[in-house]
């Protein structure tokens, strides 16, 4: 007898107990419109083969990690530097997350631009809304879960986001972190989440996706001025499907297996030529030579919360989020019949690209932040060679000071150095002698008054290096009053 | 034929296996992350804290020559390990020593020294180097030393010529700088930036331990005697 006929005898014993072979052909088969096997519909399956890929990845990974504040960051080590491929699960663990947040923002994006939510599929749409959520759940706490700087500032922020909820803050915080500081049992709790709760929420609302979509049947391709009424769409659907239908497996599943084929593909060379996410630095907070971060899919909120005002801060933060998944959850509610084509939806094609671009431009923002000062800059950037040859005594020592008081900081010199102050190497272009000693002395504009922390001498020989940052062919600012002999302001004492 | 065929994917599988070391996203040691403390890198330590004013390579920095020869023949460990640590007084010099306020242990300190001691001193002490410390010069000498050895470049009354433009007098600047580090100048020179150390001018005449001593007094005379602290009104 064959291995072959053993298997064949083996399932039919199974199924001749089971009887589950009928309703997984019935489902595999069934008829979905021929407009549909369309490559733009192979997000959903995609995110969803990565997700089982997360499942067996994290499998592998939490047989070794420690979920415990005081050795999981040495796990961590353990896995990338001495368990073999240990760094490789790391690294498709990691990059797995990325990819199946892009996939699910994708697949998200093709669903609204395509309509596919409006009536019947408006419970689809909600479940999606909290897949997408829950995966972005499993991204922030399995960012916590790399246990390194990034994790514990990360976290750190967003206690202190949840401790600003009037009346009950306190108690928030101390239900997050398991206590009133990052401390042992942090880490058990959001390993719990990590691995038992979300996970659990995952399965579950995609069972129910899964299960809406086999009854409600997959979209069809949107034709322009074929609208979406509720009497009489169904019939319309079954008529399409009946009239112009194709079994799902294998004449719409073979362009899902062979883009799940590439993702996968995709995935395991970015995991093994970028290697694993961090960790970085030992999540000690006493350590503060560290600029933290949040993963890139968090960038865009990090930049958001850099850049509010301050007196909105409070507010936003704690109704932003409730109106924006809000908003996301009524979607299907609020326009959920008429056009699906986007060739008749321009607000929502404009909704969409504008919701991109934002979110775009925060990450980018985020990466950069030029908000924060770079805390290193003025040691461990030289000044550009250009700046130093060929300057008098007093300059140099401006140099020196521009360096020593930590002015690089804010100020970049040579496209290096921090972002928050404007660059200073055209300074004197825009100032006189006088006014860089007033903007230093005084500060104003987002400068402090660095009057009690220069000597006159230190300021003076700043300002006689700062007064020679014009360009050759530019001359110097003047001042209007005094038109003539520019270059006599009193700079020198 | 199976048999064959399971076998093919079982080799190709140890192949990939055993090509995994060579990938290169798997972390190589030297991507370990290091506390701040256990960094024990030259080139990390000295580009992350030196070159800011010192210059990438101890060179072409706002800041000292530290790659320049001469001083690293003239200086010695303790010297250079006591500046590190605790700073220069009277110049922008910090401290560095966890001791003294700065973010840095005494092994790296010692790290910093020993690197620069083995890149930059190539040979020994040239005979008859004036010493890079030191005091008891006479500012009326200093005078004429200056005349003759440094007003060919910085001008007769050291406000600069075109040759060597800026004033060496200028109040602030002399406020800026301690008479070591003008000693230091004098002595070791900056061949990054064309300043000649104490044999460099008039040729064949080097000058003397005293007068070195008695320029940098010359140049200390003229130093401002009040220095306010700051701006504050109040202070």
């Amino acid at each position: 007898m064959s291995l072959r006929q053993i298997a064949r005898d083996v399932g039919a014993w199974l199924d001749h107990r089971l009887g589950l072979s009928g309703p997984i052909i019935e489902a595999a088969e069934h008829p979905v419109p021929r407009s549909s096997a369309s490559w733009w519909y192979v997000f959903g399956s995609a995110a969803f083969a990565v997700m089982v890929l997360q499942f067996i990845t994290g499998l592998c990974l939490a047989t070794v990690y420690a979920p415990s504040a005081d050795r999981a960051w040495q796990s961590l080590l353990y896995l990338n530097y001495d368990q073999p491929l240990g760094w490789f699960i790391r690294a498709m663990h990691g990059w797995g997350s990325n990819f199946m947040i892009g996939l699910v923002c994708i697949h998200m994006a093709q669903v609204f631009l395509f309509g596919a939510y409006k009536y019947p599929r408006e419970l689809t749409w909600v479940a999606g809304v909290v897949l997408l959520l829950a995966t972005l759940g499993m991204a922030f706490t399995g960012q916590v879960l790399r246990f390194d700087q990034d994790a514990y500032w990360g976290l750190g922020i967003g206690a202190a986001i949840a401790g600003r909820t009037p009346f009950i803050g306190g108690r928030v915080v101390k239900m997050i972190l398991g206590g009133p500081i990052i401390a042992g049992e942090t880490l058990s709790r959001f390993f719990t989440l990590h691995v038992f709760v979300i996970p659990g929420l995952l399965i579950a609302f995609v069972g129910l996706h899964l299960f809406l979509v086999l009854r409600l049947g997959i979209n069809e391709w949107p034709m322009p001025g074929r609208l979406v009424k509720r009497d009489t769409y169904l019939a319309q659907y079954h008529e399409l499907v009946s009239k112009d239908g194709e079994p799902f497996f294998p004449f719409a599943a073979q362009k899902d297996l062979v883009f799940i084929g590439l993702i996968i593909a995709a995935l395991v060379v970015t995991a093994a030529v970028m290697g694993p996410i961090g960790p970085n630095g030992e999540p000690d907070p006493a350590i503060i030579e560290t600029v933290p971060r949040p993963d890139f899919f968090f960038l865009w909120l990090f930049s958001v919360f850099a850049l509010l005002p301050p007196w909105t801060e409070t507010f936003l933060m704690l109704t932003g989020p409730v109106a924006a998944i809000g908003l996301l959850f009524l979607v299907p509610f609020i326009s959920g019949t008429g056009e699906k084509s986007y060739r008749r939806r321009p607000v929502s094609v404009m909704i969409l690209v504008l919701s991109f671009m934002t979110i775009g431009i925060l990450i980018y923002l985020g990466t950069y932040s030029p908000w924060s000062p770079h805390m290193e800059a003025w040691s461990s950037v030289p000044t550009p060679v250009d700046y130093v040859s060929g300057r008098t005594p007093l300059e140099l020592q401006g140099a020196v000071l521009i360096q020593a008081k930590q002015c690089r900081n804010c100020h970049a010199l040579g496209g290096q150095g921090g972002m928050r102050g404007p660059a200073l190497d055209r300074t004197a272009t825009r100032l006189t002698p006088d006014q860089i000693v007033r903007q230093i002395v005084q500060g104003g504009g987002n400068m402090p008054a660095y009057g009690r922390n220069l000597t006159p001498a230190e300021v003076n020989a700043i300002v006689a290096f700062l007064a020679t940052m014009h360009p050759a062919h530019q001359p110097p600012a003047r001042l209007a009053a005094r038109p003539q002999r520019p270059e006599q302001t009193d700079a020198s004492p | 034929m199976r048999m064959r065929r399971i076998g093919a994917a079982a080799v190709l599988a140890l192949v990939f296996v055993a090509a995994c070391d060579g990938l290169p996203g798997k972390p190589k040691e030297s991507d370990r992350p290091l506390s701040p403390w256990q960094v024990k890198s030259f080139t990390v330590l000295f580009s992350g804290n030196c070159a800011g004013c010192h210059g990438a390579g101890g060179r072409f920095g706002a800041a000292y020559e530290l790659a320049n020869p001469t001083f690293q023949a003239l200086v010695d460990d303790a010297a250079l390990t006591g500046i590190v640590s605790q700073g220069m007084a009277g110049t922008a010099m910090p401290p560095f020593a966890h001791k003294y306020g700065g973010f840095l242990t005494d092994a790296q300190i010692g790290i910093l020294v020993d690197g620069m001691r083995r890149r930059w001193r190539v040979g020994a002490a040239p005979p008859n180097a004036p010493p890079l410390a030191g005091g008891g010069g006479d500012p009326a000498r200093g005078a004429q030393v200056f005349a003759r050895s440094c007003a060919p470049c910085h001008g007769a009354d050291g406000e600069g010529s075109p040759k060597a433009p800026g004033s060496i007098v200028d109040p602030s600047y002399l406020t800026l700088v301690s008479d070591d580090a003008i000693r230091t100048l004098i002595v070791a020179g900056r061949t990054d930036l064309g300043h000649p150390d104490w044999r460099g001018y008039p040729p064949g005449q080097p000058l003397s331990a005293q007068q070195v001593a008695d320029v940098v007094a010359w140049m200390a005379a003229k130093r401002p005697r009040f220095v306010p602290g700051s701006y504050a009104r109040n202070p």
